[in-house]
């Protein structure tokens, strides 16, 4: 590896953290215009962060060691999972280390942990959002990995910097229409289901009909809290560049030079942003779903991405 | 050289055996001179299996016999090493861990006789995987069965244990049956019992013949690897049989069945096959893997829980060879080699933390004495290191990064996408269905050992027997700590195991492909084109390692050092206790639901109210169960089907002594009129 | 930058197709009538642009009065009929089916693999201009004849019947582009008048036995 592609790497972690803040912030925002609320500033998850990471934390005196470590392995494997997808320069520097299946179990590790620590303090609370999102998980994973796969074949490559690149630079392929449009409506529907978005969860309650997520990670506070929250916010990116990159990558740097770099970090904010303000107004358009209607959202996002392999596999080979 | 380090491997089973009914009622002088002997032969089995992976050609070793058909030959071609190696690394764990778990056993069973039986065991299955002859691999083979239920029966004052064991019994015999019918076929196109001669006779065989061979391979093997629907004796032997035994034969004996498989189809039947094999045996690896991790989900016995597990990973395994004979049937030997090495891959990896896991529930069951997930709880707090071995073993059966499990389950995959070539439309389609299924069964997988885990090891304990569990003894722990180790270096070294793997797959593909799956110098792991997809687990572990670093590092800057309170859950006003918390059943109720069409649950909710008001209720019985489909719709008609049959048969029972001679003489008469 | 590898006219026709693919899987997952009902009218718009797309790269003039007539009847005419007929009689859910909405979605999925897999040889002739539309074309009729199969209230029954009508008309189109103007006529008179029958029917099925629900039916047979 060469030097250049350590600076790279850094840069790509310090886009991932410092903007993930912000898309949450413009979800939030773009909500409370929505329903004629005035609304934090769109910056005010950074805020909210800092002080999260000031505050003493609580552990459960129930607990053991998996709940501390477990914000540390979900940053960590959420991040890592960052790193594997293209945000503003594709092809990226640790394109080799894994392709759609590495990036899927390695954010499936960060959920594997947090479903461990909800069960952990011994809460019924914790152990109900664990539940619900085993049962999420299971559904949404495999759609996920067909999704990518269906857009992987056209690109020649499961290699999701390669597909992004290959795409960019228009070569030999383009987007193939209707394989393509499934896939995309399936990405769709499981970026909802994997951030915990409504109509799947409900990321600004505490009611425990209804919450998933949030009531996996009640029993955090202080700087784990803070560093989940990180993650959640980072995983969310993850998907909305995927959204991205993958399905319009128009405009990302395929080379190193100082303008192409310039113009891809501006295009990268204004796709994801774009698409933030989409599931914004989404969430202010749907109600949440009851947990066993989810299941027909998430059975319809499988089809379809099942659909989209299979249209390839039989109509384009 | 090498004869001689198999004759000391030999020498080493056979004290294990024998030596320990020197010492009459000296119970611990038993259990460390029986599984001491067993370690060291594993320990020498490795090298065997290493010396039998990187010679060039076969091993043989000879010695006739009087018997005719039937000569002690072996042969140790890299096939037969890789398994003689997976078996070894296994069973030198298990015994070091063994020789912890005995002690439960003192004064309640012979340790002598579970050390003779033990040891058996494990020879007969090193001779299973070398023997070059049928005659002798029968015997060998029945052999392993014979220990491994009495080894399953070793606490049979339980009724169940007994119902397990027989069960088992009549399960493995079924299989049996079929293998011996498979040999026979070849016996008689042959004329020879030598595999020698089995293998130069694979394409004179006729097609109908060869297709009829393939079937009863797969039902004669299937049934001891428990592909479904022959799955059903596992959840039930498993799980009776002492946890160290359950390591052995969930981790290592069903693998035999790999391996008769592959020797089967690969060596002896070899050259071109129909494509349709490749496809039955993906399918039944499809619906296995997904079944098996479905009815484990249900399952809250936790060596149950394992035992589906084991079905599951049996599918995950056959569906990388599925794919490989696919691949093989269309002359891409590329893919086909790629398809093999993801299955052996996968073998390897299951025996490890299979065995590790059930080593796990050992401990459990040795620490609280009950196998039921409800009562666990909070045990982690209890017995750290158990636990965090245990949850090397989640984490690498739920195949995450960067793990051991997570490395195999990816190279199925790849073998599943790269489909795209074959010119068959319809495997074109089934292909990508399956690796649907299997995204699906990986997802799956995980959740059932978040509740594993989750259930047992994390936040209260259930009962009684939870709270006063105490960590187990050091031999135990070691054990589970060797083979928790080699989940993570299976899973970080590829660039060694791979290389390995195709000495296997070579000879049967004819092409090696070591040279063309790795990039970057052996960091990455490409197959076939790194074009495609790549994948480096090591580049992957130390990324994570670093931000996990960073993670500490922003907390620690942005936050300061801080203190840590630690204060008690909130429980809504109440103290939390553990009947507040998530229960095994409640974890699994919504995935029940969502695949009710699977499981076909029936809940039976009782209430008995008040006297004074019909809104309160005074107790509530409540009870689950889903339907066992595979017994009530295939077993159940088939026993039926011979009870009725020996009902009828019962008139010929007269109880007189003259009738029985009579049927004798008549016997008699009749053969000699036929052979006239 | 270079130019599109493949035809765009065939790219964009392709996208509709798959867009009116997608309203299909919606309709089988929705459970609210008048949400049936517009998603219904968007499939019909999709139909239309889809025909004036062929239009426009055919240069056959007819298929764009189809088009306008696509537009006219199936998204604004009998829409507004049926969402008259589901305000009148107040059935706004679907609440039992014959068949659950996951197992249907996985039915429908199969249907569109079964659709793919029998127009396969076709497609793969490629003198199409539109490659994929007769594929999906097949999946939508096999998807409307899933929906009236498999949903008990007569209105679905109905936009089941028309999205048959959607496949077949997307069928015509991309692989004959376009049948003879006549016939085109008097399926769209057929379509509009079987409309307005199906909407008295309804009505006379609400008041002999106080439901729309079409297995009340079975009190026929007695």
């Amino acid at each position: 590896m060469r030097a250049i592609d350590f600076l790279l790497i850094i840069l790509q972690i310090f886009l991932v953290l410092g903007l993930s803040p912000l898309i949450v912030g413009v979800i939030r925002r773009v909500k409370a215009h929505l329903q004629c609320r005035h609304g934090a500033t769109v910056l005010q998850p950074y805020s909210d962060l800092a002080k999260l990471f000031r505050k003493e934390p609580v552990i459960s005196t129930t607990a053991s060691w998996i709940f501390p470590a477990t914000p540390y392995i979900l940053f960590s494997s959420t991040l890592a999972a960052s790193l594997l997808v293209p945000t503003i320069i594709a092809p990226m520097p640790l394109n080799f280390a894994g392709n759609i299946i590495a990036l899927v179990y390695l954010l499936a590790l960060g959920t594997f942990f947090l479903m461990l620590a909800g069960l952990d303090a011994g809460s019924a609370f914790g152990g109900m959002g664990s539940s619900r999102e085993a049962i999420v998980a299971s559904l949404t994973e495999p759609a996920l990995i067909l999704s990518l796969f269906a857009v992987a074949l056209t690109a020649g490559s499961a290699n999701i910097s390669a597909i992004v690149y290959k795409t960019a630079i228009l070569q030999g392929i383009v987007l193939d229409p209707p394989p393509h449009l499934m896939a995309l409506v399936a990405l769709f529907i499981i970026t909802l289901a994997e951030t915990g978005r409504v109509p799947v969860d409900n990321p600004a309650t505490h009611l425990e009909l209804t919450m998933i997520h949030e009531a996996m990670i009640l029993e955090y506070s202080g700087r784990y809290l803070a560093l989940v929250e990180w993650a959640a916010g980072m995983k969310l990116m993850i998907f909305l560049s995927l959204l991205a990159n993958i399905f319009a990558p128009w405009g990302i740097a395929t080379t190193l030079s100082p303008s192409a770099l310039g113009l891809g970090l501006l295009v990268f904010v204004g796709k994801v942003v774009g698409l933030a303000v989409v599931i914004g107004v989404f969430e202010c358009m749907f109600a949440k779903l009851r947990l066993f209607r989810v299941t027909e959202l998430l059975g319809a996002a499988f089809v379809l991405s099942l659909l989209a392999l299979v249209f390839f596999y039989i109509l384009r080979v | 050289m090498t004869i001689f380090l198999f004759l000391a491997l030999l020498l080493a089973y056979a004290c294990g055996m024998l030596l320990p009914l020197c010492f009459p009622s000296r119970p611990h002088i038993q259990n460390v001179i029986a599984h001491g002997s067993a370690a060291v032969a594993g320990g020498l089995g490795i090298v065997l299996g290493l010396i039998g992976l990187l010679a060039p050609e076969p091993l043989l070793w000879f010695l006739p016999s009087s018997i005719p058909l039937l000569t002690f030959s072996l042969r140790l071609d890299s096939l037969s090493a890789f398994f003689v190696l997976t078996i070894s690394l296994v069973g030198l764990a298990v015994s070091v861990f063994a020789s912890g778990y005995v002690r439960e056993f003192y004064g309640r069973i012979p340790v002598s006789l579970l050390g003779f039986l033990y040891n058996g065991f494990l020879l007969s299955m090193l001779l299973v995987v070398t023997a070059d002859n049928a005659f002798f691999f029968l015997i060998v083979w029945e052999l392993m069965s014979l220990l491994s239920y009495f080894l399953v029966v070793s606490e049979h004052e339980k009724p169940d244990v007994r119902f397990a064991g027989l069960f088992y019994l009549i399960m493995t015999h079924v299989g049996t049956a079929f293998i011996l019918v498979t040999f026979l076929m070849f016996y008689q196109e042959t004329g020879s019992f030598a595999f020698e001669a089995f293998r130069s006779a694979d394409q004179s065989l006729p097609e109908g013949l060869r297709a009829l061979v393939f079937w009863t391979a797969l039902i004669g093997f299937g049934a001891k690897a428990g592909i479904v629907p022959l799955h059903v004796w596992l959840p039930y032997a498993h799980p009776a049989a002492p946890s160290h035994v359950s390591a052995l034969m969930s981790g290592v004996m069903i693998k035999t069945a790999i391996y008769g498989l592959l020797r089967v189809y690969f060596d002896f039947l070899g050259g071109p096959f129909p494509w349709w094999w490749g496809f039955v045996v993906l399918l039944v690896g499809t619906v296995s893997a997904l079944l098996g991790v479905m009815y484990a989900l249900m399952e809250h016995d936790l060596k149950s829980l394992l035992a589906f597990h084991s079905v599951e990973n049996i599918g995950i395994i056959l569906m990388g060879i599925g794919t490989g004979m696919v691949f093989y049937a269309y002359d891409m030997p590329h893919l086909a080699a790629l398809g093999i090495i993801a299955g052996l891959y996968h073998t390897i990896n299951h025996a490890v933390f299979k065995a590790l896991l059930f080593m796990g529930a050992g401990s459990l069951l040795y620490a609280t004495h009950t196998r039921n997930m409800e009562e666990y709880g909070g045990l982690l707090r209890r017995m750290p290191w158990t636990g965090l071995f245990f949850l090397i073993g989640a984490v690498s059966i739920s195949a995450l990064p960067p793990t051991n499990g997570f490395v195999s389950e990816w190279l199925v995959f790849q073998g599943l996408f790269l489909s795209l070539e074959l010119p068959s439309l319809f495997l074109k389609l089934m292909l990508p269905i399956a690796a649907a299924l299997l995204a699906l069964t990986g997802a799956l997988a995980l959740a059932c050992f978040v509740k594993a885990f989750g259930i047992s090891f994390l936040a209260l304990p259930r009962s009684s027997h939870a709270r006063k569990a105490q960590e187990v003894p050091i031999p135990m722990r070691v054990g589970m700590g060797f083979l928790a180790g080699l989940c993570l270096v299976l899973g970080l070294g590829p660039a060694v195991v791979v290389p390995l793997l195709d000495r296997v797959s070579e000879p049967f593909v004819g092409i090696s492909i070591a040279g063309r799956v790795f990039e970057m110098g052996g960091w990455t792991l490409a197959p076939v084109s790194g074009e495609f997809s790549s994948l480096s687990t090591p580049v992957l572990a130390i990324v994570l390692v670093g931000l996990t670093g960073l993670g500490w590092g922003l907390a620690y800057v942005l936050g300061g050092k801080g203190k840590t309170r630690f204060y008690k859950t909130w429980g809504c006003g109440l103290n939390v206790t553990a009947r507040m918390e998530y229960t095994a059943t409640g974890f699994v109720q919504p995935i029940k639901r969502v695949f009710s069409t699977i499981y076909q649950p029936t809940v039976k909710l009782e209430t008995e109210f008040l006297e004074e008001s019909h809104y309160f209720a005074k107790r509530r019985h409540f009870e689950f169960s889903i339907e066992p489909i595979f017994l009530e719709y295939l077993y159940h008609p088939i026993l039926k089907f011979f009870s009725t049959l020996a009902d009828r048969s019962r008139v010929i029972q007269g109880g007189n002594l003259s009738l029985y001679l009579a049927y004798i003489f008549v016997t008699l008469v009749f053969l000699l009129v036929i052979m006239g | 930058m270079p130019t599109l590898p493949i035809n765009i006219g065939s790219y964009l026709v392709n996208l509709c197709s798959a867009l009116l693919l997608l309203t299909c899987f919606a309709i089988v997952a929705q459970r609210r009538l008048m949400a049936c009902v517009d998603l219904f009218a968007l499939q019909s718009v999709f139909l239309a642009v889809t025909a004036t797309l062929v239009a426009y790269l055919t240069g056959i003039h007819h298929i764009y009065l189809a088009a306008v007539l696509t537009i006219a009847i199936k998204a604004i005419i009998l829409p507004r009929i049926l969402k008259k007929i589901v305000r009148q009689l107040n059935v706004q859910r679907e609440v039992s089916m014959y068949v659950n909405i996951p197992t249907g979605l996985l039915i429908c999925g199969g249907l569109v693999i079964l659709a793919f897999f029998i127009t396969q040889p076709i497609v793969h002739l490629g003198f199409l201009l539109t490659q994929d539309s007769l594929a999906i074309a097949l999946a939508i009729v096999l998807i409307g004849f899933f929906i009236m199969v498999s949903r008990l209230k007569a209105v679905t029954q109905v936009i089941g019947f028309l999205m048959i009508e959607n496949g077949l008309f997307l069928a015509a189109t991309a692989a004959a582009y376009g049948m003879p103007l006549i016939v085109e006529l008097g399926i769209f008179f057929d379509v509009l008048v079987a409309g307005l029958i199906v909407g008295i029917y309804t009505h006379q099925i609400q008041e002999a036995f106080g439901s729309v629900d079409t297995s009340r039916m079975k009190a026929l047979k007695e």
